[in-house]
């Protein structure tokens, strides 16, 4: 099950180590409003943070599969996007592995539709899949063509990267 | 038998992508109907935004075509005021072009389209041995060793065994249409899983020219921003150009010695489908690699085939040439955007009407292109017969060859496999085409030409410019007028417009609708032969939505009426 991120609610806290490659991977398409979101998080990131050595950003655009070897390079893994569930626009949830990795290959038309969850699996056949995946996703408001995040998911984006910050040891700069 | 309509609907988690409709008559499809179920945008995103920084907003049309578009947005600002581009930074350009193709063509064989030929589950009965001398017969590839295979078929059997066999139960799989023997099977997923580390050397190569990839950073105006110092460690050198050029030449041996082959074994099994999926054979492909600095001089050629006749291709010059500049046109009649008429895009608009999904009135967010009043196919398939047309010595040889293993003709390249044939000879010549291009590179650098970019300075004043770009799916353009720094208007015609394209105001349906009429049906609710002919174009639909659906909720629907 997920974890709701805002409020008081627990949730793992997973130990670090320096040795520990961690991979921060924003997904979204940056001309559709709050699709852009796991974009203009690793950029506000960027911005604003400084975070562990070990610790890389990647702004994986829309691609899918095209991007699978960022992530089985990686010891864990943290997936930002926009998600389709149930809730209150801006609404932050926290999946592990086990709660979004699909449990079968969906037909698609086109490469785009070869999304992360088809690529994850392809991973697990290969054997490289890492075992600590996270998604943090939100629940957008709007995905009509703008190049700027709703001021609901511009607020859920500042809170989550404090949070997330804070769980991998990053500081303000 | 009566008539029923498949409706074939990748619904995503907010909007779809391509709807298929496809009315089916006994066991062949006798109507079909494209469109583009969501819609792009970008057109309205720029206008008022700087010319010079369109190619970073484009490159975000499309994640899977990033640097394609990117390459025509810049080349539109260069054609607008006439801007020379250094060899250099051509050359560098043209490298990224190329491998950034090597790298799509792979993940479109394996990734998007090997499974509708391909039997995983079949594969779970090969003999491991036997499928290493099948794949040692047609390839001297290091990695096809009985070990190999046992490996992937352990690895398949243990997730059966662990009942994640569900994984694979919605594709087509145990479909009637399925038929090649359990040791090719096992070859094609062995190969399928191996694809992911050559793509990702592909892209590699692409991040030490590009920066960033997917998003490549290094270009401006006027050239590129990456300048090359062949003793600084700091700045992109000798090193990091040999460790480009390791990576160029493993993913060319991948394609030449697994890509290619396993593709001939395919086509070969299914040689029926070299009779299927013609559709329109009338083709349009642009001159790509410039060699020069004022874009005049091209490595491979353009045309325009009518009617699928090679001997009255007319040939195209120049990314400027008025034959080609004038002759494009966009309709919506059938289109969800205002008014019925066929506009030019530096006159184009986008104004969007959306009314429900209407066969005989608008149907799709895509427009109609056109080319001299006719419906196009690009693509691979386009760009290789124009290169065999005007005699392309590595093309000729290439098609030739591939004409004589497999036992079929030059018409029977207008097809859904002749598409996929097509591809492979693109991607063997586009992994060939990144060394050389880095090879002029090295040279033209050697020679003392240490010019990357000519400062431009955005003038006051109002210019329209093109930038057209043979990518990967066949023939881009992006269309830009701008006035006092400020961009008018921003019309992208890609690949999958001309292709996905809804019917014009004539009633002319596009490819993708006419290449399915007479396509095969065996069981109208798996109609996997509908998928076969629409992936064999490599669709890439409105440029782009992805989905995260955490409740795993069904993505692609099939719907029969």
């Amino acid at each position: 099950m997920p974890f709701l991120i805002s409020g008081r609610i627990r949730r793992p806290h997973p130990t670090t180590t320096k040795q520990m490659k961690i991979l921060i991977l924003g997904a979204g398409n940056l001309l559709l409003s709050d699709e852009g979101f796991g974009v203009h998080f690793i950029r506000h990131l960027e911005k604003n943070y400084k975070l562990p050595g070990n610790v890389e950003l990647f702004d994986a655009g829309t691609m899918g599969i095209m991007v699978t070897h960022k992530i089985e390079e990686a010891d864990r893994v943290y997936i930002i996007d926009v998600i389709n569930a149930d809730g209150k626009p801006g609404t932050c949830l926290r999946y592990s592995k086990e709660d979004f990795m699909l449990k079968q290959i969906p037909v698609k038309m086109s490469p785009h539709q070869i999304g992360i969850q088809e690529m994850l699996l392809v991973s697990e056949m290969r054997g490289h899949c890492p075992k600590q995946l996270y998604l943090l996703g939100v629940i957008p408001e709007s995905t009509g063509p703008g190049n700027e995040l709703s001021s609901v998911l511009q607020k859920s984006l500042v809170h989550l990267a404090k949070d997330l910050v804070n769980e991998l040891g990053g500081t303000a700069l | 038998m009566a008539t029923r309509t498949i409706t074939l609907d990748p619904i995503t988690r907010i909007e779809g992508h391509l709807r298929i409709d496809a009315e089916v008559n006994g066991d062949k499809v006798t109507n079909a109907w494209s469109s583009a179920q969501m819609w792009r945008g970008l057109e309205i995103i720029l206008k008022g935004k700087e010319p010079q920084d369109a190619w970073i907003f484009a490159q975000r049309i499309c994640g899977v075509c990033t640097t394609v578009h990117a390459i025509a947005s810049i080349r539109s600002v260069e054609n607008a005021l006439k801007a020379p581009v250094p060899l250099n930074a051509n050359y560098i350009r043209n490298i990224i072009i190329a491998q950034h193709a090597v790298q799509d063509h792979i993940v479109h064989f394996y990734h998007l389209s090997a499974l509708d030929w391909v039997d995983v589950l079949s594969a779970l009965k090969a003999d491991p041995n036997k499928t290493a001398q099948i794949a040692q017969s047609i390839s001297d590839w290091p990695g096809n060793s009985p070990t190999e295979f046992k490996a992937v078929q352990e690895k398949l059997k243990s997730f059966a065994a662990g009942g994640k066999l569900g994984i694979f139960s919605s594709g087509y799989w145990g479909h009637p249409a399925m038929k090649l023997p359990p040791e090719v099977n096992l070859m094609a997923v062995a190969h399928y899983l191996k694809a992911l580390d050559y793509q990702r050397k592909a892209a590699q190569a692409v991040a030490v020219l590009g920066g960033k990839n997917p998003h490549i950073q290094n270009l401006c105006v006027g050239g590129v921003a990456t300048a090359i110092n062949m003793d600084n460690l700091a700045t992109l050198n000798m090193e990091r150009l040999s460790l480009m050029r390791t990576l160029m030449e493993e993913t060319r041996d991948f394609v030449k010695q697994v890509y290619y082959p396993d593709l001939v074994a395919i086509a070969a099994a299914y040689k029926e489908w070299f009779s299927y999926g013609a559709g329109v054979t009338n083709y349009l492909a642009v001159p790509e690699f410039p060699e020069d600095t004022t874009s005049t001089k091209f490595s491979l050629p353009g045309g325009f085939i009518t009617q699928g006749d090679l001997e009255k291709t007319r040939f195209i010059k120049n990314h400027s040439d008025d034959y080609l500049v004038s002759n494009i046109q966009e309709s919506v009649a059938h289109a969800w955007y205002e008014g019925n008429s066929a506009l030019h895009p530096w006159q184009g608009e986008t104004k969007a009407v959306y009314s429900d999904f209407k066969a005989d009135g608008k149907y799709s967010w895509c427009k109609a292109p056109r080319f001299a009043n006719q419906p196009v196919q690009v693509g691979p398939l386009a760009q290789m017969l124009i290169c065999y047309a005007h005699g392309d010595v590595r093309v000729k040889k290439l098609v030739d060859e591939a004409n004589a293993k497999i036992g079929i003709s030059m018409k029977d390249h207008h097809s859904t496999m002749g598409r996929h044939l097509a591809r492979g000879i693109r991607a063997c010549l586009m992994a060939d085409y990144s060394l050389e291009q880095l090879d002029k590179l090295t040279a033209n650098i050697a020679s003392g030409d240490q010019t990357y970019a000519n400062r431009i300075e955005i003038p006051n004043g109002q210019f329209k410019g093109v930038g057209f770009h043979e990518a990967a799916r066949g023939t881009l353009s992006h269309w830009i007028v701008f006035k006092d720094k400020k961009i008018e208007n921003y019309q992208a015609v890609v690949p999958s417009t001309w292709n996905a394209s809804p019917r014009d105001e004539k009633g002319a349906m596009g490819p993708y609708e006419a290449s399915l009429v007479g396509n095969p049906v065996a069981d109208a609710e798996k109609p996997l032969e509908v998928v076969r002919t629409i992936h064999s174009f490599d669709p890439c639909i409105a440029c782009a939505v992805h989905a995260v659906d955490p409740e795993g909720r069904e993505i692609t629907k099939v719907k029969v009426l």
